[in-house]
């Protein structure tokens, strides 16, 4: 046995045993940071990154466009649908937000204002693993990216938090993610609970609103939105909305399942939440 | 083998490695299975183990659990030491009791994605992340998805090795 290592690479086993525990205590060094090995890798890989995102994306254009016609025209329609009713709800929630204005005026409530300074980025990778799911994007700590930042879609609609960053990219947790975990909170009872991702909720397209009382009173399509309580991220977001509600196995407290209110699959462009304020 | 063929032969492989890991991190992930990707990072050591041995497997394991630890997301610093310990163990197993062809990398694959899988799963209920149920709704999954795409990992690797592989250089 001994002649047998000896002979096979008990060099290699040392190296390995000792990169393992340096990278581990990179790992550990550099906190959220990435190392200056997996800085270099991935920004050298970025160009190949972008390249077969692009070819890919490509193809799956092409795909759509031969064999997802009727149902790309379906979407449309329903898309146009939708936004018609969306314009209404516009017209609607703008009259009311002039009313609410006009209330807190009344009321001498100072507003909440937020200053939120984005970044946009593309989507260059995704990673979709079965056990996490995490975005990498096209911009880093070059574009002054931290790790912690939100990220939102085009609408407003959170899309998952900043975890790592590199020099020209970072990698973000979406919401789906179970190491993702933040404060979330309804829209229509206002109850505060903590979002979190879920191994098994992952491949369902689902997220967690756990930690809520057990007469909480959600039901189906309720809103659910950022409650920013922490103060690390920003209040407001919207989330998704609740699909599905239930006791924990312990029976002390409830949860909801929120389906994400942005199609992470589709997603091509973000905007990264650089800076923001909370003045109450 | 003079020092130059053998970083001709070591090249070559890890030019090989190349579109297997662009494969695995950013196509394969952009089209996941049941929300399931397959891991072709250790099933590409278990082919180079096969097809080169004990000391070859397990320093492209060591090589290419480099890699999969620092170029990846949430990459863990004993990614190296399990990738060495199975490009040296599958490259034993090929020496030893197992054919050098795409019956034993299948084997091998199975085998070091299980123990691979296993020690993730074990850690994963160590810190009570996951239920056994919902990891083996994970890994098992996985498992298949990975040992599909062994057989062209393998013929990538074994075009490598009929070319510059074993002692050909020599």
């Amino acid at each position: 046995m001994k002649k047998f290592f000896r002979e096979n690479g008990v060099l290699l086993l040392i190296a390995a045993v000792l990169l393992s525990v340096l990278i581990t205590l990179c790992g550990n060094l550099f906190g959220t940071k990435i190392d200056p090995l997996g800085n270099i890798l991935n920004t050298l890989a970025t160009p190949v990154r972008g390249g077969i995102n692009a070819v890919a994306g490509w193809v799956e254009g092409v795909y759509d466009y031969i064999f997802r016609y009727e149902q790309m025209d379906d979407e449309l329609t329903q898309l146009r649908r939708r936004v018609a009713q969306m314009e209404d709800e516009l017209r609607q929630a703008r009259y009311e937000s002039q009313e609410n204005k006009r209330l807190r005026q009344l009321l001498e409530l100072r507003e909440k204002r937020r200053d939120f300074v984005f970044e946009s980025a593309r989507i260059s990778a995704r990673g979709s693993r079965g056990w996490d799911d995490t975005l990498t994007l096209s911009k880093g700590s070059n574009c002054g990216i931290a790790a912690g930042d939100c990220v939102i879609s085009e609408t407003g609609v959170l899309v998952g938090v900043v975890s790592q960053v590199g020099l020209n990219w970072a990698t973000v947790d979406t919401v789906l993610s179970p190491n993702t975990e933040l404060g979330g909170q309804t829209v229509r009872t206002g109850l505060a609970g903590i979002l979190s991702g879920e191994l098994d909720l992952l491949q369902e397209g689902l997220l967690k609103l756990g930690y809520l009382p057990l007469d909480h009173g959600l039901i189906k399509g309720d809103q659910v939105i950022t409650s920013g309580r922490s103060g690390a991220y920003p209040a407001d977001l919207v989330v998704g909305t609740v699909t599905e509600t239930g006791t924990d196995e312990a029976g002390l407290s409830g949860y909801a399942l929120i389906r994400p209110a942005v199609r992470l699959d589709k997603l091509s462009q973000v905007f990264v939440i650089k800076e923001f304020d909370i003045v109450e | 083998m003079a020092r130059q063929d053998w970083i001709h032969k070591w090249l070559c492989y890890a030019g090989a490695l190349l579109p297997v890991w662009w494969l695995d991190a950013y196509i394969l992930t952009r089209f996941p299975v049941f929300g399931i990707t397959p891991l072709l990072l250790p099933v590409a050591v278990t082919a180079v183990a096969v097809l080169e041995g004990v000391s070859g497997g397990a320093g492209f394991g060591l090589a290419t659990g480099l890699l999969w630890a620092t170029a990846y997301a949430g990459g863990a610093g004993g990614r190296v030491l399990l990738l060495t310990l199975v490009g040296m163990f599958v490259g034993a197993l090929a020496r030893y009791a197992l054919a050098r062809s795409l019956t034993g990398c299948m084997i091998c694959s199975a085998g070091a994605l299980t123990a691979l899988l296993t020690v993730r799963g074990v850690a994963d209920l160590f810190f009570m992340r996951a239920s056994l149920w919902q990891l083996l709704r994970v890994a098992v999954p996985q498992l298949i998805w990975s040992l599909v795409w062994t057989p062209l990992v393998y013929g990538v690797f074994y075009r490598v090795y009929q070319r510059v592989g074993g002692d050909k250089l020599v």
